[in-house]
């Protein structure tokens, strides 16, 4: 069922489709992505970086031991493992070791290396699973036919009972509980069997040893044919325990992003398109650059693409949280990763399947996935030693007992074994990280960096970079004047036409008015001054005023104030008929943004290296009180520093190209980016549809997290310190302690998982709106 | 109470057929997807038509 995900335990010897690092950093085997997210850095030397999943783990002692199995491996350079996501990311120089033997050391530790994406991982997900309700199933079974025969025992009480009779229920149980104790509590006993070889202490050693205890004293007794027996407490321990454990899986395997699920959706082949016109079949992973490729409706988009079909609807939603779905044009750029929500449509693909949009953002997502946050480090330690002090307090309290009362030193000693939950300590922070992860990565807001999140919490002041930040890149074209009988949108559609094979920059900033159906001959550009066209019989002519004035002969120049001095003209035989400016656009929802951030007690600060009067305009428009102008990048550095020294705790959202430095020195930043280049992006966090809405909703996310880890480690130093002395003392029946742990730790994973729930929009082909969702036009030149 | 000596073991047996039960049916992949099962009924059905008799 495994053989997949088992193929490179240390005995398997063979090339077996998990391509080392070496073939990975050559490009090689394209495959081997599916199975191992891995990237090559730039920096000294080759060194390469791979995440996967790996399973086993219960708590902080075995992410320990992975790190450790792990670094000590020669040319393992850094290991960081979190137990919440399962998640493991080793960095290792490729000269000295190969992905091969880091997987091999971490299977010698006693744990199961995992593909994080693609069949293996699925498989290997679905095993796990399997394993699980099989031994949960018969574990129940099995406790409700003990529960009966020993209830025989109970029941006969001080009455006494028939001895063959009670010697009868004695074996019966015994037999009915041995394969629960031996099938159903085997993850229990394995685990704390690895810990006990690994010389460290996990949070299997106390149930274990419980277990182990009750069904030996239990068949000792039965034996004997005197005495008590626990078999039903044996059974119910496992039971409850595994439900546990078992709902705790499934909100692992649930709470996978929503780009690592897109990656598992990816079709597993596609139509390709022959130059000769034939349609065949091909591997997704074989997809090279150039490739023609035909997508059905309601497929997946594989990789990025131009588009070759007049047009097309697509949802990106999945790689870029932008929900609505969007229209794209002949030669337009496709994102890996959208899905094709109308017709049937015609692509070239532009990268392999590797190096797509989608495959760097799972990539980022698992590399932040698989690191742990600092207090969650801290938490760890203090769970490890968390178990020694609870086996030490078991044997004082079965000692104390042996002296007070024999007959109640078992039941306290099981107790307290069972009772203590280390785990929740150790899962309290990583898991409301994980789920937090999860739902601004499906909003929009990638989190890079494991820390982030908690730091975004404290955050109360924004500074905001202007140019590609708040407004776009790409200027916008806006009507300023327009001859009578003649209404803007004409206009501008009759200008979009003329720019329409043009590569000037400005052209850009007429294509979303562009309408198809307007026919154009005669394209000239006359560099420097602009294009002149002939459109239904009438020369037009767009560009500077001279230019365009030039067709109907000598006109007088406009009155014009300063702020329009780079206005585009458009002029025919006639005369002007109309007068554009173009600026940058404002993106699109950045007021809302702003404001909403306001209301969370954010202030808000714009800090560009623009002119004055354009950063000033930007910032009124959008409520922003605070800007500055003709800032050098070590001016803005000053000012980052100026507000930390006073205290404010600052998230600097730049475009992550320009600012670098200003971005590192904040205490939380922010980059803007789409497709591959986010990967360039050293940022803390990433906007991946350039939209800034999904700012607001991460700093509420983060505070939610934060006050969910606050709940969540209140919750486990409570009970365990409560519960702890109470069993000590003998008022806690083993089977509420077995109820009570599992409670404890079910608590801890399923309140963080209520920040993963969201309500989830998925319109299929809304609204549509343009490829460039033509923006508020700003006031001032750009 | 002799009743037991045959209770017991139906029980058992009860139990290992319901155990035997579970095990085939997460074999079979009958849990692997809960939710696929019931919207398949409302997917467009691409098997041809029956040919006509």
């Amino acid at each position: 069922m495994a053989a997949g995900a088992s193929s490179f335990a240390p005995t398997a010897s063979e090339a077996d489709g998990v391509g080392t690092a070496a073939d990975l950093a050559s490009g090689a085997p394209r495959e081997a992505y599916a199975c191992w997210s891995e990237e090559v850095g730039s920096g000294t030397g080759p060194r390469s970086h791979v995440v996967f999943a790996v399973e086993g783990m219960r708590c902080a002692s075995c992410s320990q031991a992975v790190e450790r199995a792990v670094l000590a491996v020669r040319g393992a350079e850094q290991a960081t493992v979190n137990v919440a996501t399962g998640r493991a990311a080793v960095d290792f120089d490729p000269r000295e070791t190969t992905l091969k033997a880091i997987l091999a050391a971490v299977a010698a530790s006693g744990f199961k290396p995992v593909p994080l994406a693609g069949e293996a991982s699925a498989r290997a997900q679905r095993a796990e699973r399997h394993g699980m309700l099989k031994r949960l199933g018969l574990a129940g079974l099995g406790m409700m036919q003990t529960m009966m025969v020993v209830d025989g025992l109970y029941a006969a009480g001080h009455h006494g009972i028939d001895a063959h009779i009670a010697q009868y229920l004695r074996l019966a149980a015994m037999l009915i509980a041995t394969p629960v104790f031996l099938y159903s509590g085997a993850p229990f006993l394995k685990g704390a069997w690895a810990d006990l070889r690994r010389r460290t202490l996990g949070m299997d050693v106390p149930v274990a040893i419980a277990i182990v205890l009750a069904y030996a004293a239990s068949v000792v007794n039965t034996l004997r044919g005197a005495g008590e027996v626990y078999f039903d407490s044996v059974t119910m321990f496992i039971f409850f325990l595994l439900t546990g454990r078992y709902i705790e899986m499934s909100v692992r395997h649930r709470s996978l992003s929503a780009a690592e699920a897109l990656a598992r959706s990816l079709p597993a082949t596609v139509s390709r398109i022959r130059a000769d016109g034939a349609r065949e079949r091909v591997s997704v992973q074989a997809i090279a650059r150039g490739d023609r490729l035909s997508i059905p409706r309601g497929a997946v988009v594989p990789v990025d693409a131009v588009l070759d079909s007049p047009s097309a609807t697509l949802d990106e939603s999945l790689v870029t949280g932008e929900s609505a779905a969007i229209s794209r044009q002949r030669g337009a750029r496709l994102l890996g990763g959208s899905v094709n929500v109308g017709d049937v449509i015609e692509l070239t693909a532009q990268a392999p399947v590797a190096d797509s949009a989608l495959a760097t953002l799972v990539g980022l997502l698992e590399r932040s996935q698989a690191q742990r946050p600092a207090l969650s480090r801290a938490a760890d330690r203090f769970a490890s030693h968390f178990v020694l002090v609870t086996l030490l307090l078991a044997a004082a309290v079965a000692l104390s007992w042996l002296f007070i009362d024999p007959r109640s030193a078992f039941g306290a000693t099981l107790a307290v074994l069972v009772v203590t939950c280390p785990c929740a300590l150790s899962l309290a922070a990583p898991a409301a990280a994980a789920a937090a992860t999860t739902r601004l990565a499906r909003c929009g807001l990638l989190v890079t960096r494991a820390d982030a999140l908690e730091r975004l919490a404290h955050i109360d002041t924004l500074v905001i970079d202007k140019t590609g930040t708040l407004t776009t890149r790409r200027p916008a074209a806006r009507v300023l004047e327009v001859r009578e009988g003649l209404t803007a949108s004409q206009a501008l559609a009759l200008a979009a036409a003329l720019e329409r094979a043009s590569d000037h920059p400005l052209a850009a900033a007429f294509n979303p008015f562009d309408d198809p159906a307007i026919p154009v001959t005669a394209l000239r550009e006359f560099p420097g001054q602009g294009v002149e066209g002939s459109i239904r019989d009438q020369t037009w002519r767009l560009g500077r005023f001279e230019f365009a004035a030039a067709l109907a002969g000598a006109q007088p120049a406009p009155a014009l104030d300063s702020s329009q001095a780079g206005a585009l003209y458009l002029g025919s035989t006639d005369g002007i008929a109309s007068c554009f400016a173009v600026t940058d656009s404002l993106r699109a929802g950045a007021r809302r943004a702003v404001e909403e951030l306001q209301r969370l007690g954010i202030e808000s600060i714009v800090a560009s290296g623009d002119r004055e009067e354009a950063v000033r305009t930007a910032a009124l428009r959008l409520g922003i009180g605070t800007s500055i102008a003709r800032l050098e990048p070590v001016q803005k550095l000053a000012l980052v520093h100026d507000l930390q020294s006073r205290g404010r705790q600052v998230l600097m959202v730049g475009d992550g190209i320009n600012d670098g430095p200003v971005l590192a020195a904040a205490n939380v930043s922010c980059a803007m980016g789409q497709g591959s280049a986010i990967a360039q992006a050293a940022s803390d966090l990433l906007l991946l549809n350039e939209s800034l809405a999904a700012l607001a909703e991460g700093v509420r996310t983060a505070r939610h997290a934060a006050r969910i880890v606050r709940q969540n480690l209140l919750w486990a130093f409570v009970y365990n310190v409560t519960a702890v002395p109470l069993a000590a003392l003998g008022w806690v029946q083993p089977w509420v302690a077995a109820l009570g742990m599992s409670a404890s730790s079910l608590f801890v994973v399923l309140n963080a998982a209520r920040l993963a729930r969201t309500a989830r929009r998925r319109p299929r082909a809304a609204a549509t709106t343009g490829p460039d969702r033509p923006a508020d036009a700003l006031g001032a030149a750009g | 109470m002799t009743i037991v000596y045959l209770l017991i073991p139906l029980g058992a047996i009860l139990m290992i057929a319901a155990a035997a039960a579970l095990i085939w049916a997460v074999n079979s992949g009958q849990f692997d997807d809960l939710e696929e099962a019931g919207r398949a009924i409302l997917e467009p059905d691409d098997s041809p038509d029956p040919p006509p008799r």
